[in-house]
C-alpha cells in the first residue's frame, strides 16, 4: 500500500438522532478500485458513504481524504475530490442535462466565478462520456429513467473528482437500464483510474462489476474482499438470512449468486 | 427539446417592452402627451414647455417606481420560490408583505397617536415587514433548518393572524377607512419623486445582490443532498436568499402598498419560457416584473374612476394592485390546481 488512499475511514461512529448506525467502522479505498458496499437493509450501508463524503458527520473517529482529515478541508474542497450521487437525486422541472451539468463545477467556480474554458471543456467531456451529448439541451424530467441517471453521473464526472461516490445508483431502473449504468460506472472506473464506491442491493451486480465487495451487517464490517472470497453460501444465511446458490457461469465465466430463498414448500 | 427563442432575444423583447411602456405610460394621464414628445422632453429637449413638468416632475417618478417596483417584486418572489421549493411562494408568503400593511394600517388608523399621513409611513411600513419576515422565518426554522413545507403553512398562519388584526384595526379606524383602503389594495396613485429616493437604496442594493445569487439558486433547486454533496452550505445559503428576497419585498411594499401576484405571475412566467436555470429566471423575473406593473398600471390610469362620494369631484385613478389581482388571482388557481394534483 504504497498509494495514498483516496478515503479512509478509521474508527468511524455515526448515526442519526439518538441511532448509531455506524459503530467504529475501519475501511480504506484503494485508488482506481470499483468497491461494491452491500448489506441487508438498515445495515448501514448507505451511511458509510454518506460519512466519506462529509453529508452526515461523524461521532467519533477520523475521516481521511487522500491522507488529511476530511475537518480540515472546506466543503468545496471536499467536492473537488469526491463526487456523490444521492439515492434519488431530483432537478426543477425543466432543467436541462446540460444546466445540471454545469452544476457540478461549482465547487471549482464558487459562487460568482465563471464557468471558464477548463469547466467547459469537463462539461463537454462529461456529455461524450455518458453519451448525453445529444440530450444536451433535453429537461431533465423528459429524459427515460436510465438516461436521467447518466445525467447524474455526468453532473458528478464534470465536478472533476477522483472518487465517485454512488448511493443505489440503479434501484429504480428496469434491467437494461441498470446494466447501462453500471456498463458507464465500471468503464469510467477502468479508463479513466476513477476510485468508485457503489452501494448495492443487487448482489448479482455486485459479483460481477466490483473488484472488492464490503458486506455491512449491524453497523460493522462483516466481510471484506473479492467477490468470489466474500459472497459464499455461509455469509448468505448468516448476513441475508436466505439460501442462496453460487456458480460460474460457463458461458461468461462470470460468478452468479443466486438467492433462493427457502423456495416454496 | 427546447425550441429556443434564445434567452438573449427573450431578454431584449422584455426590455423593449419595459421601454415602451414606460414610454407610453410617462404619456398618459390627464393631458395625453404621444411617445416622441415624452422622449424629447426626457432628453430635455421638450417641444412644449408644460412637457418638462408634466413629465419629469409629475410622472417620472410614477413610472420609475413601476420599474423598480415591479422588478424587486418579481425577482423576490423568484427567490423565494427557490428558497422554498414551491411555485406558489410569493412576498406575500413570507410574512413581509403583511407584517409592513400591518404597520402601515396601524400607522394609519391613528392608533400610536402619531401624525398622519406623513413621510413617516414608509420607513413603519419597513419595519413591520421586516417584523413579520423574521416572525415567519424564526416560526420556520428548526434548529437552523428552514423546512420548505414548514414556512408556507406557517406563512399561511401568519398571514391569517395579520390579516384578521389588520381587519380589527381598520373596522375600528372609521374615518381614516378611506385612506387605508387603496393603500391596501396596493397603488401607484400619486407617488412622487420622494418616494423613489425611498427605494431606491433597497433596489439598488437587493437587485444586484438577487441576481449574484443565482448559481446558490441553482443549487438550492436540486435535492439537499446534491446540493450539499456539490460543495454548497445549505442553510446559510437558504437564510441569505431568504433575506434578499424581504429586502426587496419591504422596498417595494413601503412605498407601493400590497401589490400582490406579480412576485407570482412573474417568475411563473420566466420558468415557463427559459426553463429552470436561475441563471436565466431571475433577471427575467425581474424584467417581467417591471412589465406586468407598468402594464396593469397603464390599465389602472386609463380606467379612471369617479367615486360614489358626494363631496369629490375628480376623478381617481383605479389601483394598480386591483388590475393585477383580476390577473393574478386566476393564475393562483390555476397553479394551485397543478401543484395539488
Amino acid at each position: 500500500m504504497n498509494e495514498v488512499e483516496p478515503i479512509r475511514l478509521e474508527e468511524v461512529s455515526a448515526g442519526y438522532g439518538q441511532r448509531i448506525v455506524l459503530d467504529g467502522l475501519d475501511l480504506g479505498l484503494q485508488p482506481g478500485t470499483l468497491t461494491a458496499i452491500v448489506g441487508p437493509n438498515g445495515s448501514g450501508k448507505s451511511t458509510v458513504v454518506r460519512a466519506m463524503s462529509r453529508l452526515l458527520p461523524t461521532r467519533s473517529g477520523v475521516v481521511l481524504l487522500d491522507g488529511q482529515d476530511i475537518r480540515s478541508f472546506g466543503s468545496r474542497g471536499i467536492a473537488r475530490l469526491v463526487s456523490v450521487l444521492p439515492q434519488s437525486p431530483s432537478s426543477p422541472p425543466g432543467l436541462t442535462v446540460r444546466e445540471l451539468v454545469e452544476l457540478g463545477r461549482f465547487p471549482h467556480t464558487g459562487l460568482f466565478g465563471r464557468l471558464g474554458a477548463e469547466g467547459a471543456l469537463a462539461v463537454e467531456s462529461a456529455l461524450t462520456l455518458t453519451g448525453l451529448t445529444d440530450f444536451a439541451e433535453r429537461p431533465i424530467d423528459e429524459l427515460s429513467g436510465g438516461e436521467r441517471q447518466r445525467a447524474w453521473v455526468a453532473l458528478a464526472l464534470a465536478q472533476g473528482a477522483s472518487t465517485l461516490l454512488l448511493d443505489e445508483p440503479t434501484t429504480f431502473l428496469d434491467v437494461r437500464h441498470q446494466f447501462e449504468v453500471l456498463d458507464l460506472v465500471a468503464s469510467l472506473c477502468k479508463s479513466r483510474g476513477m476510485t468508485v464506491v457503489m452501494v448495492l442491493h443487487d448482489l448479482v451486480h455486485a459479483a460481477n462489476y466490483a473488484d472488492r465487495v464490503v458486506v455491512v451487517d449491524d453497523g460493522r464490517i462483516v466481510a471484506d474482499g473479492a467477490p468470489s472470497e466474500v459472497l459464499t453460501v455461509e455469509l448468505m444465511r448468516t448476513v441475508f438470512g436466505v439460501a442462496a446458490r453460487i456458480f460460474t457461469d460457463p458461458e461468461s465465466g462470470r460468478m452468479i449468486c443466486l438467492p433462493v430463498g427457502t423456495g416454496p414448500s | 427539446m427546447r425550441s429556443a427563442p434564445s434567452f438573449a432575444a427573450l431578454t431584449l423583447f422584455a426590455g423593449t417592452a419595459a421601454a415602451a411602456l414606460f414610454v407610453l405610460h410617462l404619456g398618459l394621464g390627464t393631458v395625453w402627451i404621444p411617445p416622441d414628445r415624452v422622449i424629447l422632453a426626457l432628453l430635455d429637449r421638450p417641444t412644449e414647455p408644460t412637457d418638462l413638468t408634466i413629465v419629469r416632475e409629475l410622472r417620472l417618478p410614477r413610472a420609475i417606481l413601476g420599474l423598480m417596483v415591479g422588478s424587486m417584486l418579481g425577482l423576490s418572489g423568484a427567490l423565494l420560490q427557490v428558497v422554498m421549493r414551491n411555485r406558489l411562494a410569493e412576498p406575500g408568503l413570507t410574512g413581509v408583505s403583511t407584517g409592513g400593511i400591518l404597520a402601515a394600517v396601524l400607522f394609519l388608523a391613528g392608533m400610536w397617536g402619531l401624525p398622519h399621513p406623513g413621510r413617516l409611513l414608509p420607513f413603519i411600513v419597513l419595519a413591520g415587514a421586516l417584523a413579520g419576515g423574521i416572525v415567519v422565518l424564526l416560526m420556520t426554522s428548526v434548529r437552523g433548518r428552514i423546512d420548505p413545507l414548514r414556512l408556507v403553512l406557517t406563512a399561511v398562519i401568519v398571514n391569517a393572524i395579520l390579516g384578521s388584526l389588520t381587519s380589527i384595526v381598520m373596522l375600528r379606524a372609521g374615518e381614516a377607512l378611506g385612506g387605508i383602503l387603496p393603500w391596501l389594495i396596493g397603488s401607484l396613485n400619486g407617488r412622487v419623486w420622494d418616494d423613489v429616493w425611498l427605494a431606491l437604496p433597497w433596489a439598488a442594493v437587493g437587485i444586484p445582490a438577487g441576481l449574484l445569487s443565482a448559481r446558490a439558486a441553482n443549487l438550492l433547486q436540486l435535492d439537499d443532498e446534491s446540493g450539499r454533496a456539490l460543495g454548497l452550505p445549505l442553510q446559510p445559503a437558504r437564510v441569505t436568499l431568504f433575506g434578499l428576497a424581504a429586502v426587496l419585498a419591504a422596498g417595494a411594499v413601503s412605498v407601493s402598498g400590497a401589490i400582490a401576484f406579480v412576485g407570482l405571475m412573474a417568475p411563473n412566467a420566466a420558468r415557463a419560457v427559459v426553463g429552470a436555470d436561475a441563471r436565466r429566471v431571475l433577471p427575467l423575473s425581474a424584467l417581467i416584473g417591471c412589465v406586468l406593473l407598468l402594464a396593469a398600471d397603464l390599465v389602472a390610469q386609463s380606467l379612471s374612476i369617479k367615486p360614489p362620494i358626494p363631496s369629490s369631484a375628480y376623478r381617481v385613478g383605479l389601483p394598480v394592485g386591483a388590475v393585477l389581482a383580476v390577473f393574478g388571482a386566476p393564475l393562483l388557481i390555476i397553479l394551485l390546481r397543478r401543484s395539488i394534483r
